[in-house]
């Protein structure tokens, strides 16, 4: 990458992209709400690529993230508190409902900015997790 | 799709590092052994197709998400009315920390 290209955030370099969007490597990470509370990753081999994405405790928090072993290796996490984990949101347009996708986080190491989309093992945790009350 | 044949034991090898072995046979179900730099993500085929779909998804519903995450009635994550909620993270820094 660049050192040219301006960035208004983090870079964070997930080296096998996502799954759907493989070429992507490199993502910045934005404010979208002024309290930070959600934040958007936006792809920057992809400009029409975002993803609105929020940390899972502030709607969640009883999630436990049980981060595989192979993934924590792959990131050089040393601790389970210096790791920093986004899930990615949904605003489903027929329910009207905003979902959190807790199975599949986004973690990356907070000083080398590597990243991938973990696969949880727990497979009760939802795709789509309702958060924000209901009517 | 490069397809091969096995016996129970054998191994293919796939680049120069990944080794996938035929664990175990019993009836219709076969186990694979698999070796892969910790690098390589490795999911069952269905998982991995429910997520991508998913991520898909959430990518085409981004400028949607975007406007309804706005309109959220604050303060969220429990912050007393009035109060700015603490930011969820320390601020990562720019550039990695080599």
């Amino acid at each position: 990458m660049s050192d040219d290209t301006v960035v208004d955030g983090p870079v964070l370099e997930f080296t096998d992209g996502i799954p759907g969007f493989a070429g992507s490597h490199h993502f910045v990470l934005t404010d979208l709400t002024e309290d930070g509370v959600f934040q958007l990753l936006a792809s920057l081999e992809d400009p029409a690529l975002s993803l609105v994405v929020t940390v899972p405790w502030l709607f969640f928090p009883d999630y436990d993230l049980e981060l595989p072993e192979h993934d924590r290796r792959s990131l050089a996490i040393e601790s389970p508190e210096d790791v920093v984990v986004y899930c990615s949101v949904i605003a489903e347009e027929v329910s009207d409902g905003l979902y959190l996708n807790l199975r599949a986080p986004f973690v990356a190491n907070p000083h080398t900015l590597a990243a991938r989309q973990v696969i949880l093992d727990d497979e009760d945790l939802p795709l789509r997790a309702r958060f924000g009350g209901e009517a | 799709m490069l397809v091969l044949s096995r016996r129970l034991g054998e191994s293919i090898v796939i680049g120069n590092e990944i080794v996938v072995r035929i664990v175990d046979v019993r009836g219709d179900q076969v186990r694979l052994g698999i070796e892969a730099p910790r690098d390589v993500q490795i999911h069952r085929e269905e998982v991995f197709l429910e997520l991508q779909q998913e991520n898909e998804s959430a990518a085409g519903a981004s400028a949607r998400t975007q406007g309804r995450v706005a309109d959220l009635p604050r303060p969220a994550g429990g912050a007393a009315p009035g109060q700015r909620p603490a930011r969820p993270m320390r601020p990562l820094p720019k550039r990695r920390e080599d």
